[in-house]
């Protein structure tokens, strides 16, 4: 019994971990987390505030274009656009930098959309809840910021 | 490949893990069943990275948009099963008490999923014979 504590080191883990490595991994994660938990937030709203009155539900279409802007912008790899990859794509240079032109533009009037909705839909009408609008709005930054960091935050360098 | 130690031990996670879903669920002051569905996301996590590591051959490549991709979506499905909880207790579906034992397995049961990842799933030499 005497003595059973002298194996433990602490403060023995070797973390050289290589954190440039990871910044792929980080980024991933990161955007994961952002997006869905936009989604969470408006799934959120709708549980609370059901009826057409409190939250029109036309409103969700703004967080569906931001997703297929989300899809769009990530779909296309940034050295498509750069014309450095090795296959040309369905739609080649031109194509994939018109794709990308038309993901940015949904995802700026998503985000623009949402501000849009919260300040016209409810704060101007000085409406009893606002707890919806202020969900639409989060959703869509959220949403956006997310597919920023899926975007840009990942390398593409292939030898680092 | 790492003992039965390891082995052991994540077994004894899972174990501990769905112990606070079920006590969240069954406690006779709750005594709500509506959290069991985290079940299915639970299920669902690991998928997406087993499918890219059988789709993707390259395991040495820096950037890996298959992974990267599997990252994102494993992410979304483990948000997914902890918003889940907190939306039922915000909607007086379940007690916050019962949400906040869901939220402790949902980590529990996480934390020995990545374990688990982690300690078997680092192969190199990767044979195709361990599935």
């Amino acid at each position: 019994m005497s003595g059973f504590l002298d194996s433990i080191r602490c403060g023995d883990c070797e973390c050289n971990v290589d954190w440039g490595e990871k910044r792929n991994t980080i980024a991933s994660v990161a955007a994961g987390v952002l997006f869905f938990t936009g989604w969470w937030i408006i799934i959120d709203a709708a549980v609370k505030y059901p009826d057409q009155d409190n939250f029109n539900h036309a409103y969700h279409a703004c967080g569906v274009i931001a997703t297929v802007a989300f899809l769009m912008i990530n779909a296309v790899s940034n050295g498509q656009v750069r014309g450095d990859s090795y296959s040309e794509g369905c739609l080649g240079q031109t194509g994939a930098r018109v794709w990308l032109f038309i993901g940015f533009m949904l995802a700026f009037g998503s985000l623009i959309a949402s501000m849009w909705i919260l300040f016209g839909g409810f704060v101007v009408p000085q409406k009893a809840v606002v707890y919806p609008g202020i969900a639409v709005f989060f959703q869509n930054a959220f949403i956006f910021f997310g597919g920023l960091v899926f975007k840009f935050g990942r390398t593409e360098d292939l030898w680092q | 490949m790492a003992g039965i130690k390891a082995l052991i031990s994540l077994s004894f996670g899972g174990a501990i893990g769905l112990m606070f879903l079920m006590l969240g669920c069954a406690l006779p002051e709750y005594d709500q069943y509506w959290p069991l569905f985290v079940l299915f996301f639970y299920i669902l996590s690991p998928i997406p990275y087993c499918i890219s590591r059988r789709v993707v051959d390259d395991t040495d490549a820096a950037s890996n948009a298959c992974k990267e991709l599997s990252l994102f979506l494993t992410t979304g499905i483990v948000v997914s099963a902890f918003g889940l909880p907190i939306i039922f207790a915000r909607a007086q579906v379940i007690a916050w008490g019962a949400c906040a034992l869901v939220v402790t397995g949902n980590v529990v049961i996480f934390a020995t999923i990545l374990g688990f990842f982690l300690v078997f799933g680092s192969n190199d030499d990767f044979s195709w014979q361990q599935w």
